[in-house]
């Protein structure tokens, strides 16, 4: 009996504290709950709301409800459509040079990291990934001005007439892709870099061995081995070029024409030179479903990948 | 030459020193003005040439009253955005806000002005002049059958050109398209001088382009919607778009026309690049606001300080010349809570005396007092030039209801794509009436 109301007396003292284990759990989570609460959910729906209504700010007291036509509108404006073709383009002409020109770096870092002057190079290499994007903008809109910029300099002493790289349709976007793959390929150097490292030099000696070439390598060591790494820097990347602005706020303002309207860009013009708020909170509502479905596919593959 | 220098700003300096205080004593301002000891009038203003100029002057208000000014200046776009995102959450921040003229519309429906119709009536009408305004860009401030803010910061465009050149070559001032059009073959082709190209214009893209449209559809020939024409006794009637009429695709036609005599990249140049080509000797021509021809004069910045002079703005064949109006009035924030301080500010500076001292300081003159006065012609050879155009200007010349930002952007985007090849003129400005028809159906505004 006495046993019992001991197992009792210890079932209770446990089950309060776990009661109290939970209550402590709560509270140190709350701030974060309360973070995400404030500052992502709350924005979020009410995004969603303001998208459901024909309302400018300047006359919020007369917002009228209009259901999803800003949606309809959105997918029948060919800006808007252009500008999906646009941020399309863009991502995956930036991250797939950032993966090529960043494995090619990443392999000439690995050779070179027993040398002091190796570690030196890589340090500077990485610069460009700090600098920030407006200043990357700024800097190249000088590089690349066509009165006044050295590239057209340059080319002119070897007899090439410069474009104008961010006034020509057919130059505008392929600079803004190149800028931005210059500024983002030492991020994806620096993970394959990593992930290069960890591959045991057992694997390189067998291959040696087979008198394997360094394509060999390449295709059937290395990025097997660092697949992992190198999807975690596309889903990473693809998030960030989705949410580019900066870089063409700075150098082309969408031009010439619609040739560099992206669509965060789009969204910025209907919210905040605008202020069409209901129809820019469509457009920012669509920009995160986008990521929301490309970073769910992505991860879901990477899941496959590592099963 | 250092030396000169200093001693010319302090010559300068003197000058003004001693004109505001001949200023201040042809007025007697204790009448007028309250005293404002410990107040501090918070101004937020484009971030323009005139600035420096209303620096210069402010202090003198400080003497007067004890009230100090500071001024807040930002970008174009960036100013239109914080102006219309504070007014959105009542913000007092500022107590004067300087607006474009083109946005009064849009301001004074969000609730953003306090209207200066009574203050003006209430005034001293020697220190408020009304009359004295040149009616073009005093049109600008009034909204709503309302004199909203004070028109004191006005801009004209004039044909800005190379004189040294022209005469070197025996060159005519052009007063057609079709004669600016040849000058700038000329100096893009035939001159020898490879550095110099011919004319720049704004062709980029959004704002840019699409306040040329509007700078240049009047002189064209055309209109930009149905009732609006120089003299249109109103000109929001009946506001049916004619952006893809002939004269509208003629002109967009002469402009893709001109690019290849304009400087390497002119698709994508805007205010400062057009402005920065002329003061680095880089073109023959442009078509400028006024508030920058005093930048040109400038020998730390421009290398054709004394070799460029100013003609009216040039017209189509069969047309008149309409040269674009603009600039910045002067308003009171709905949401201030100083506003007798700002308004006695606002009366004090826009006077015509002070107006004067602000223009010989370098800002641009709005008043009729102004552009006939001997000792601002003096300084700034310009001027006859500009009240010539300041006269035969047509105040509603761009929209100012509160889709204007849109309006502008929207021709903006089909301007830069006929000029790059995106789109022929015809298509670029059928798409442009029709998506503006759309806009302003959705507003309300077509009937």
């Amino acid at each position: 009996m006495a046993q019992t109301t001991h197992t009792g007396t210890g079932a209770f003292a446990r089950a309060k504290l776990e009661e109290n284990d939970r209550a402590i759990k709560l509270f140190f989570i709350a701030p974060a709950v309360i973070y995400l609460l404030l500052l992502s959910v709350f924005p979020f729906i009410y995004s969603v709301y303001l998208s459901l209504y024909d309302a400018k700010l300047t006359r919020m007291d007369r917002k009228w409800f209009v259901g999803f036509e800003n949606y309809e509108r959105l997918l029948s404006d060919p800006l808007f459509l252009k500008a999906m073709q646009n941020t399309a383009v863009l991502t995956m002409s930036s991250i797939i040079l950032e993966v090529v020109f960043g494995f090619l770096c990443a392999k000439v870092f690995l050779s070179l990291r027993e040398m002091r002057t190796g570690q030196v190079l890589r340090s500077m290499a990485i610069l460009p990934m700090m600098i920030t994007p407006i200043c990357v903008g700024l800097m190249f809109s000088y590089i690349l001005n066509p009165t006044l910029g050295i590239m057209n300099y340059l080319l002119s002493g070897v007899g090439i007439e410069g474009p104008s790289w961010f006034g020509n349709p057919t130059f505008a976007l392929p600079t803004v892709i190149f800028i931005n793959a210059w500024q983002w390929t030492p991020f994806m150097m620096l993970l394959m870099l990593a992930g290069l490292v960890s591959i045991p030099d057992s694997l390189y000696e067998a291959a040696e061995l087979e008198n394997a070439k360094w394509y060999h390598i390449a295709r059937y060591i290395e990025l097997p081995a660092i697949r992992d790494v190198i999807l975690i820097g596309i889903i990473l990347r693809v998030i960030d070029n989705l949410k580019l602005f900066d870089l063409v706020y700075v150098t082309t303002r969408g031009g010439p024409g619609d040739s560099t309207e992206l669509l965060t860009f789009f969204a910025y013009r209907q919210d905040f030179r605008f202020f069409q708020v209901g129809y820019g909170s469509a457009a920012a509502v669509i920009i995160l479903l986008i990521s929301i479905v490309v970073t769910t596919v992505a991860v879901a593959y990477l899941r496959k990948v590592e099963k | 030459m250092n030396h000169m220098k200093t001693i010319a700003k302090g010559v300068s300096a003197l000058a003004l020193t001693m004109a505001l205080g001949t200023s201040a004593s042809a007025q007697d301002w204790s009448a007028e003005l309250d005293d404002h000891d410990g107040t501090t009038i918070r101004v937020q203003s484009i971030a323009d040439p005139f600035i420096d100029a209303f620096r210069e002057v402010s202090p003198a208000f400080t003497e007067l009253t004890g009230a100090e000014v500071t001024l807040d200046s930002f970008g174009y776009d960036p100013l239109h955005e914080k102006q219309i995102l504070s007014c959105s959450q009542g913000s007092d921040e500022y107590d004067v806000l300087f607006i474009d003229g083109i946005w009064v519309g849009e301001f004074a429906e969000a609730g953003c002005l306090e209207p200066v119709e009574e203050r003006v009536a209430a005034a001293n009408p020697d220190v408020m002049a009304m009359d004295d305004y040149i009616d073009s860009f005093k049109g600008q401030a009034i909204w709503d059958g309302q004199l909203q803010c004070l028109p004191i910061a006005g801009y004209w465009h004039m044909l800005h050109y190379r004189k040294d050149l022209f005469e070197k070559h025996g060159l005519e001032v052009p007063k057609t398209f079709d004669e600016l059009m040849q000058v700038a073959k000329f100096f893009a082709e035939d001159d020898g001088d490879p550095d110099v190209a011919g004319m720049a214009m704004n062709f980029q893209r959004g704002s840019a382009a699409g306040q040329q449209f509007f700078e240049w559809i009047y002189s064209a020939g055309g209109k930009p919607w149905e009732s609006n024409y120089p003299g249109s006794d109103d000109p929001y009637a009946d506001q049916t778009p004619l952006f893809n009429s002939p004269e509208a695709v003629e002109m967009i036609e002469f402009f893709k026309a001109m690019v290849p005599y304009g400087p390497p990249g002119v698709e994508q140049f805007a205010w400062d690049e057009r402005a920065n080509a002329f003061t680095q000797g880089k073109v023959a021509m442009i078509n400028n606001w006024s508030v920058r021809t005093p930048l040109f004069t400038d020998p730390d910045i421009s290398k054709v300080t004394d070799a460029f002079d100013v003609a009216m703005f040039p017209h189509a064949d069969g047309a008149s010349s309409v040269p674009p109006v603009g600039g910045w009035i002067m308003c009171l924030n709905a949401h201030g809570q100083q506003k007798d301080a700002a308004w006695d500010f606002m009366q004090w500076f826009a006077s015509p005396e002070v107006h004067k001292d602000f223009v010989l300081a370098g800002g641009p003159p709005s008043r009729h007092s102004a552009m006939q006065d001997e000792e601002i012609i003096a300084a700034q050879p310009w001027v006859p030039t500009l009240y010539e155009s300041a006269k035969a200007a047509w105040q509603e010349g761009r929209p100012r209801h509160a889709m204007t930002f849109e309006m502008i952007d929207a021709i903006g985007l089909q301007v830069n794509r006929a000029i790059v090849g995106d789109a022929t003129a015809q298509e670029a400005m059928d798409d442009a009436n029709e998506t503006i028809t759309q806009m302003l159906n959705r507003a309300g505004y077509l009937k």
